[in-house]
């Protein structure tokens, strides 16, 4: 009978062993948010050229505080004149991301058509050239990053890299494609490091 | 008779060991291929450790300039070499045009520029740690008097 006892508690203690490394193991699997990467593409498909970028998130938020120059300090870029030609900037930031949805802005004369709404938790601007069809630029930034941008700053100041941490916190985002008869850019965040 | 070979071994342990002390910081890699039919292939592999020992060992007055240079610019380069180190192998940049392709990649703990054009292509790779430690020989320099 001692003898069954203690074979049980050698295999109850074996499979807690086993459980501990198998939990250990998977913990840093768990824990570990998946790595964000903002890609850039810009291409020239006249002159087959095209330039790519491929950053990550993380590594641009310890990059960021180290960069001190001109109106950048410790992750935050100062805004010189806040209240730009009248235009408090923070204050309609502010007033955009507690809106509900809506279309602000709608501007449609012989040149171009410039929208700037808010949907589904994104802030978009659209932009197009009605001379050139082939020109315009798409500009989609989700809330959650206009709130960080200015949600821990000084008046004066926009937090980049609250904004960046925020971004690594969203899910996959195309955040601006600019087009014309030349060129395309892109700029996205995904979880991918390539851009295939 | 024992005591040669013991002696033959103790210098090939020594050697085997200082070959190791040199080539733990990673090897850099210069490998420089000209297409033409004449062209030089160039291809120097060394170990990245002596980047550090080089800079140490030599006159101030000639880094005063490489010193000033890069002062600005330490912090960034230190914040971006320590992210690098963390991150995973990937490419950073890649610029393609015709008869043209230059990428820059970081690639088992090493930074990885390739230029491939019309008349040439270039591979140089270089250990993160070296160039880290490259990095602090030199920002430890601006302290010394030039």
């Amino acid at each position: 009978m001692r003898q069954t006892d203690r074979a049980r508690t050698r295999v109850v203690a074996v499979l807690c062993l086993l459980a501990a490394g198998t939990v250990t193991r998977a913990a840093p699997a768990i824990a570990a948010p998946a790595e964000k990467y903002l890609h850039v593409k810009v291409e020239d498909p006249k002159n087959g050229q095209s330039v790519n970028v491929n950053v990550t998130l993380s590594m641009a938020e310890k990059i960021l505080p180290a960069i001190n120059n001109h109106d950048l300090h410790d992750g935050k870029v100062w805004i010189h004149d806040r209240e730009m030609n009248g235009v408090d900037l923070l204050a309609v930031l502010d007033a955009v991301r507690t809106a509900p949805d809506n279309e602000f802005v709608t501007v449609n004369d012989k040149d171009s058509n410039v929208r700037v709404a808010k949907a589904n938790g994104n802030i978009i601007v659209h932009v197009s050239d009605k001379k050139n069809k082939d020109q315009r630029v798409d500009v989609t930034v989700p809330i959650r990053i206009v709130d960080a941008l200015v949600g821990t700053a000084k008046n004066d100041e926009l937090d980049i890299a609250a904004a960046l941490r925020a971004l690594s916190e969203a899910g996959d985002v195309l955040l601006v494609t600019e087009q014309d008869s030349t060129q395309r850019v892109r700029v996205w965040v995904d979880s991918r490091n390539t851009q295939d | 008779m024992v005591l040669l070979g013991k002696i033959v071994l103790g210098a090939a342990g020594v050697g085997l060991a200082g070959a190791g002390v040199l080539c733990s910081d990673g090897l850099v890699q210069v490998k420089v291929i000209e297409k033409e039919p004449s062209g030089h292939h160039i291809d120097v592999i060394a170990p990245a450790m002596l980047a550090p020992i080089a800079l140490h060992l030599a006159p101030r007055r000639c880094l005063a300039q490489a010193i000033q240079e890069i002062r600005p610019y330490v912090p960034v380069i230190r914040a971006e070499l320590a992210a690098l180190r963390d991150s995973e192998d990937m490419v950073l940049v890649e610029v393609k045009q015709p008869g043209e392709h230059v990428e820059v990649s970081k690639s088992r703990g090493s930074i990885v520029v390739d230029v491939d054009d019309e008349d040439k292509s270039v591979h140089v790779s270089a250990p993160i740690r070296a160039i880290s430690s490259t990095i602090e020989e030199l920002a430890s320099a601006n302290a010394a008097p030039i």
